[in-house]
């Protein structure tokens, strides 16, 4: 049989599933950057974080814990978040590891695990995370966010805050006029809107590619990897890139390789929540196109590396 | 003037997103793409689009939308880049629910063959089990689960089990998976489910968790069950496979699972056609793992079922 075989049938159902799936999820990840736009102050969410920029990149590996979003509706939130003052090194950890260490992701990990020590893997899986996002935002606090960010996301400009390198959003609602409850929530879910326009055309640029993928390739053609660990793992971080998976869910997916072993599961369950094919669309919005390829590069190293070098070493302390 | 443009394309454009999206709903269309979870999802999210659309046409927008007199908001003051952003979500999306057949074709399934063992899939938890008429509520008693395998082997042991007390229980039967068990007790043929014509009613994965579970083999195993499922053709001339897509999330995720039926004479059925097998299931040991062959009896054409997806 081909390695590839296209269908329009295959393509359309395929494609329409995952935009009825994840639209509602985009949605909702706008509508939580739109309030958070209006109604938080910029000075509230960064009194939420320490002023120390390395601990304050720490802490926002853990924002994921109250604002639960998946990785698609993170990005709106982020780039709200970046507008309004928030150091790149945070917004990128908490773009990274939100998907991961927030509950609803521990949960359906947990669920889905079920028989296969799903406590160590969920404990693994959030830790990993944070982990590997800490580790991205520590080395962004060493880069120019100009040299980051796409320039109409954020102007750097001459002021500067302690551990803060881009300019914030004026404090006042996005309209001078703004000041009640109803006009607020009006401008909230304009900018909801706006925000959802164009995080939308990536999600959906994303999940045409995704469902070329996942209906027209021969998916076979990827088991003989399974052999070898660190080919194991390597496929399977790419393999959780191409499938384009939501990280509330994407769990259940990885449990049924029960052929890959369970580090080389992990790593598709680490990598693919923090860059996919529709993330890989949607970090346009944020970021310059030579920084999105240095990530997803360095994440990819990071996350194989770990997962097929340190994870192993845990799994056989356990007895697994 | 340019502003007022592109206010009223981006309303369209959430506008028409919301209304694929209930349309779906409402049709229930969506039952063939999502699964439970996530079908009010779809809901929620159309009304809140069309709300928002509607709410973005007639409110007037702030003069600074995001950072003074820089929006980030690529189509928020540009007719064009309006107009582009609403053909890339709106097109593809209406084009999508006029040609799109609600299914998938034999490529999907020839390309996603990858599901390794039914045991590791979460349809087999109690969850997912719940509200599906179609799978067997049979208590764990009756399917053996509360049995030790190895404890049943040994008489003094096993008689101190309830299955033991049922009648074509323990000694030889006992060691062997086909041979009768707990489920043939008159209590455990109650709680199988039937067809009118008294067949066991089941589907492909039932069929495929008996691989991995002596226990379901035993209540299966020479039964005459009666399988719904897709035909997809195989080189032998006898044999055919019986599929039905299993899915997690939404039909992109979706899976294949396969059950290889053998007939007496070739099955004369176009390619991803639902028919109903009836026959026996046959669980033997090949290269050391139990696979499961339902050997048919008749093989009949049937319509579609409500929900084409297993979940």
């Amino acid at each position: 049989m081909s390695w590839f075989s296209f269908s329009w049938q295959n393509f359309w159902f395929s494609f329409l599933a995952l935009a009825f799936e994840g639209l509602p999820f985009l949605m909702a990840g706008s509508l939580v950057s739109g309030v958070v736009a209006v109604f938080v102050p910029s000075t509230r969410i960064n009194r939420l974080l320490p002023r120390n920029p390395f601990l304050a990149t720490l802490a926002s590996g853990f924002l994921g814990v109250f604002l639960p979003v998946c990785d698609c509706g993170v990005v709106p939130i982020v780039r709200r978040l970046l507008n309004k003052g928030m150091p790149v090194s945070c917004g990128l950890t908490f773009m990274l590891a939100s998907p991961i260490v927030n509950p609803i992701v521990a949960f359906s990990t947990y669920a889905a695990f079920r028989g296969q020590s799903p406590g160590l893997n969920t404990l693994i899986r959030l830790t990993a995370g944070y982990a590997v996002a800490v580790l991205a935002g520590l080395v962004a606090l060493k880069v120019r966010p100009d040299a980051v960010l796409k320039t109409d996301v954020v102007r750097p400009d001459r002021r500067r805050r302690a551990g803060l390198s881009v300019a914030p959003m004026p404090e006042d609602a996005p309209d001078g006029n703004v000041t009640t409850f109803g006009a607020k929530l009006i401008a909230a879910v304009r900018l909801a809107s706006d925000d959802f326009i164009d995080t939308a055309v990536y999600f959906m640029l994303g999940a045409a590619v995704a469902a070329v993928f996942n209906t027209a390739v021969n998916q076979a053609i990827i088991l003989p990897l399974a052999r070898h660990a660190l080919l194991a793992t390597g496929a399977m971080t790419g393999l959780s890139a191409l499938m384009t998976l939501c990280s509330t869910s994407d769990a259940f997916i990885a449990a049924t390789f029960i052929s890959f072993p369970m580090f080389a599961r992990m790593s598709f369950l680490i990598f693919g929540p923090m860059f996919d094919f529709k993330l890989l669309f949607l970090y346009r919005l944020l970021f310059r196109k030579r920084f999105i390829v240095l990530l997803g590069v360095g994440l990819y190293v990071l996350v194989a590396l770990l997962c097929s070098q340190v994870l192993p070493l845990i799994y056989a302390s356990r007895g697994l | 003037m340019r502003a007022e443009v592109s206010k009223y394309l981006n309303g369209i454009t959430l506008i028409g997103v919301g209304g694929v999206l209930l349309a779906f709903w409402i049709d229930h269309r969506i039952d063939q793409y999502l699964h439970p979870l996530f079908r009010p999802g779809v809901l929620a999210g159309g009304i809140l689009l069309v709300l928002a659309g509607t709410l973005y046409c007639v409110t007037t927008a702030s003069r600074r939308c995001c950072v003074a007199g820089e929006c980030v908001h690529e189509a928020s003051q540009s007719p064009v880049r309006s107009f582009a952003a609403g053909a890339v979500l709106l097109a593809p999306l209406v084009t999508g629910s006029l040609v799109s057949k609600d299914a998938f074709d034999r490529n999907a399934v020839m390309n996603r063959s990858v599901v390794q063992d039914a045991s590791a899939l979460v349809a087999r938890s109690a969850s997912a089990y719940q509200g599906s008429a179609a799978v067997p509520q049979i208590p764990a008693t009756m399917l053996g689960g509360d049995i030790d395998e190895t404890a049943s082997r040994d008489a003094s042991a096993s008689a101190s089990t309830p299955a033991a007390l049922a009648p074509g229980t323990g000694g030889p039967a006992a060691a062997d998976p086909n041979a009768p068990g707990p489920g043939d007790t008159a209590d455990g043929e109650n709680y199988l489910p039937r067809t009118a014509d008294g067949n066991v009613a089941l589907e492909v994965t039932d069929l495929l968790y008996g691989e991995a579970e002596p226990s379901l083999r035993k209540v299966f195993s020479g039964k005459t069950v009666e399988v719904v499922g897709q035909y997809l053709p195989s080189k032998q001339g006898r044999h055919f496979k019986l599929v039905r897509m299993l899915i997690v999330c939404c039909a992109a995720d979706a899976r294949p699972m396969l059950v290889n039926v053998e007939t007496d004479r070739p099955v004369q059925q176009t390619d991803m056609a639902w028919v109903k097998v009836v026959g026996k299931p046959l669980y033997q040991d090949i290269d050391g793992k139990t696979r499961v062959t339902l050997r048919a009896a008749a093989v009949m054409p049937v319509d579609p079922p409500a929900d084409a997806m297993l979940y």
